[in-house]
């Protein structure tokens, strides 16, 4: 019944052709091609929300949910299908906003840019990318839409191929992300393997029918679980593959607020999301969690990663002073924030039932709500810097009294990302360290990284506020300040629908009836018994605690960078200050180190291999020529003598005997009179003894 | 008187073989006919031999056509001749080479 779901993929597709194969000839038009069919496919996106919200989370009967949009059979045994559940329906509806907006918005940003074709089609065969990658029924074809994501991700972040830390800052996302997405096939492989089905609801069924059964190896369950994690390390920039992601900022800004900050990143999250189905089994059965089955390991694996990767790449963002590169880290900080709490929701789940979905749906929460104010963020630096033409904060200042929505917005989307309340990224934060705090009480290591998840709460308010107040307040820094302008209708329209929905997007958790974690769980809803979950006040003293540290955050930068009474340089100037500084400015050494590791292990290998290469494979493939050419000699000088010998020989002879027999014919007409009356007499002579003197003879 | 057939086969061979050699040997295109026109009288005595040896007259009537023929083909050789004089302007066979290697 859901067929129809086609379209939201099929849609952005077919702007990918149309501006891709057409688009020279719509010249200054072809972006609302893009706008065009992903508006449309966020239209159908919406109404198939609707309509599953009403199968069972928000309606009254349970319907059909989860459901199939059955698609056509790629190869045997693997079907490409639409798998319609809540979640699915959700991040559909998300996902096609976003992008419906951020184009809208590029058509401001790059009116000015040659390649609009190009840059408009490979923003709808993204969106297609991302759209499929969210609707996959199984995990091979989520695995297709996701490498489609990944090959937008580098041609755009290469948009201006021709500068050449663009190009080298593709080639890098490109091949850091690799690394994530080979542990990702693996992973989907070894299922397989195992359960002989890539079909999430296969698998679900497998686990409970496999396990205990000798054949069926229960390390298998921490194994897959940690492999489809490095996909999402990988895609999501996570500790120790977080390095391409603020080099990725070389692409154009709409481009970061889209793939890098709004959704391909969070196709990570969504990929630990879904593969639930192996860090909390349930029999599908009873509903209950299968406990022999639980990877306890893998989801402390995910937590700590998470943890530290949050803390980990706030403190770069501190020293940063490009603005889309802060931005960057804090995004990587932000769904290191997701992960942990994945993790620490899987564990809450498989410890206390399914139906305790507290620390996944607060993780989804987040994920929703930092889409708006990250896109939001990204698309207000955006507009910042399409004035000042340059990305370096020490050159900015004072812009608020000449770009006053951008300021306010802008302003708006900090106060998210800060977490203070009312704002967006309070509500969900909190909910994540919240649920972090209570697994403290089973599992001890939470509490380290709900420690680690406050310092960055602060880190996170202070690295904010330190750019907002950088770009906006003081004066202005740079050159042409009478060149300063606000941007256009449709780059402030976009920011303003975004600063809506910061504000109000953590209402929704409470606007939503059986709460939030119905909206988007993969399990069916239950009717009878509503799911636990996002319905509650948070707890009052940790919110209160979370809220104190990110005030504190932002009354330190408010000093250091507004007021100014406490010189930024004061941290800076000691040696250890220094030796901080430099360290988190050359993001601990790690860009280097992988050079260095990229440079003597990977050139090693390969010069090993190549010298295999040209001793011992082209010596044997030179060795074979040289027999063959000895041969092919032999075999001509044969030809050459035995053969065209023969020939000739025979025809000298001919030639010799011709010579000697034509002056035979001497055109005398009675030579050739004799010659007749020669043979006659020959042939009468011989009949006469052949027939008279041999019979007298007595010869028979 | 009835003389023996085979003095006449004699007589007839002896012909053939005088003007083979006249065919063979003499160099001038008329005298060659001549001789073509000798042999060919050989095997004419021939048949009018059997005939009157073997009462039946066929023989002689087929020694009458022979004869119309030989006077056919003595026109025809002539005639070549002829030409042979108008071309070469002599009717020496050994000038007459143009068939030669």
């Amino acid at each position: 019944m859901f067929e129809y779901a086609w379209l939201i993929i099929v849609l952005p597709l077919l702007g990918f052709l149309i501006s891709g194969l057409l688009g020279r000839y719509l010249g200054r038009h072809v972006g609302w091609v893009a706008v065009g069919t992903i508006g449309a496919a966020f239209g159908i996106a919406l109404f198939l929300l609707v309509q599953v919200l009403q199968g069972g989370a928000i309606g009254a009967q349970p319907g059909p949910i989860p459901a199939t949009a059955a698609g056509f059979e790629w190869v045997p045994n693997v079907r490409f299908d639409l798998l319609i559940d809540n979640l699915s329906a959700f991040m559909l509806a998300l996902v096609s906003l976003l992008s419906t907006l951020i184009a809208l918005y590029s058509i401001g940003y790059m009116a000015e840019e040659e390649g609009k074709p190009r840059y408009f089609a490979e923003i709808c065969l993204f969106v297609a990318g991302m759209l499929g990658t969210v609707s996959a029924d199984n995990f091979l074809q989520l695995l297709v839409f996701w490498e489609i994501m990944g090959l937008c991700s580098y041609l755009l972040i290469g948009f201006w191929y021709h500068k050449p830390e663009a190009a080298s800052a593709a080639k890098k996302a490109f091949l850091v992300t690799r690394i994530g997405d080979v542990l990702f096939l693996f992973g989907v492989v070894a299922i397989y393997i195992v359960f002989g089905s890539m079909k999430f609801t296969d698998i679900q069924a497998g686990i409970a029918a496999k396990i205990g059964t000798p054949t069926f190896d229960v390390r298998m369950m921490t194994v897959i679980p940690l492999l489809l994690f490095g996909g999402a390390v990988g895609k999501s920039a996570q500790f120790p593959l977080h390095l391409w992601l603020p080099d990725a900022m070389e692409g154009p800004t709409p481009v970061s607020a889209l793939i890098h900050a709004a959704t391909m990143v969070k196709a990570g999250v969504y990929l630990v999301a879904r593969s639930f189905i192996f860090l909390v089994p349930v029999d599908p059965a009873t509903g209950l969690v299968i406990p022999g089955a639980v990877p306890w390991n893998a989801i402390l694996v995910i937590g700590v990663i998470g943890g530290f990767t949050a803390f980990f790449a706030a403190t770069m963002a501190v020293a940063n002073y490009d603005i889309k590169r802060v931005l960057a880290f804090s995004t990587i900080s932000q769904l290191a924030y997701m992960f942990l709490g994945l993790a620490a929701g899987a564990w809450l789940m498989a410890s206390a039932g399914p139906e305790e979905t507290g620390g996944y749906s607060a993780a989804l929460f987040h994920l929703t709500n930092h889409a708006f104010f990250k896109a939001l963020l990204f698309l207000a630096a955006g507009s910042v810097i399409h004035a000042v033409h340059t990305n370096d904060m020490r050159e900015m200042g004072g812009l608020r009294k000449h770009m006053p929505i951008t300021a306010l917005t802008m302003l708006l989307g900090c106060l998210a990302l800060s977490g203070i309340p009312p704002f967006s990224g309070f509500w969900s934060k909190d909910e994540i360290l919240g649920v972090t705090f209570a697994m403290g009480a089973t599992q001890s290591l939470f509490y380290a990284l709900y420690a680690l998840g406050i310092l960055t709460a602060f880190l996170t308010a202070f690295y904010t506020f330190r750019l907002w107040f950088l770009t906006f307040s003081g004066t202005f820094r740079g050159h042409h300040e009478e060149h300063l302008h606000e941007s256009p209708g449709v780059m402030t329209g976009p920011l303003a629908f975004l600063a809506v929905f910061t504000i109000g997007s953590g209402l929704f958790a409470f606007l939503v009836p059986g709460g939030w974690s119905n909206l988007i769980f993969y399990h069916v809803p239950l009717a009878e018994s509503p799911l636990a979950g996002f319905t509650r006040m948070p707890d009052v003293a940790l919110a209160g605690l979370s809220v104190a540290v990110a005030l504190g955050g932002l009354g330190l930068a408010f000093l250091v960078y507004y007021r100014r009474t406490i010189p930024a340089e004061r941290f800076t100037r000691g040696p250890a200050g220094a030796r901080i500084d430099r360290l988190l400015l050359n993001r601990y050494g790690m860009d280097a180190a992988y050079n260095k590791l990229a440079q003597y292990g990977v050139m090693g290998v390969a010069g090993a291999v190549d010298w295999f290469d040209r001793h011992v494979i082209d010596g044997a493939v030179n060795g074979a020529a040289r027999a063959v050419v000895t041969l092919g000699n032999l075999s001509d000088r044969f030809d050459r003598t035995v053969i065209d010998g023969a020939v000739n020989a025979f025809s000298l002879s001919t030639v010799r005997s011709s010579l000697t027999l034509r002056q035979r014919q001497t055109g005398r007409v009675q030579n050739y009179a004799a010659v007749v009356v020669l043979g006659l007499s020959l042939v009468i002579l011989v009949v006469f003894i052949w027939r008279f003197v041999l019979p007298a003879l007595g010869v028979k | 008187m009835i003389i023996p057939v085979a003095w006449e086969l004699i007589l007839s061979a002896l012909l053939f073989i005088i003007g083979l050699y006249g065919v063979l040997v003499r160099t001038n295109a008329i005298v060659v006919l001549m001789s073509v026109e000798i042999m060919f009288n050989a095997p004419i005595l021939n048949l009018v031999a059997f005939s009157a040896y073997l009462g039946n007259p066929a023989g002689q009537v087929f020694a009458l056509v022979a004869i119309a023929l030989a006077a056919g083909e003595a026109a025809v050789g002539l005639a070549i001749f002829l030409v042979l004089y108008e071309s070469h302007g002599t009717v020496d066979l050994s000038k007459a080479r143009l068939l030669r290697w």
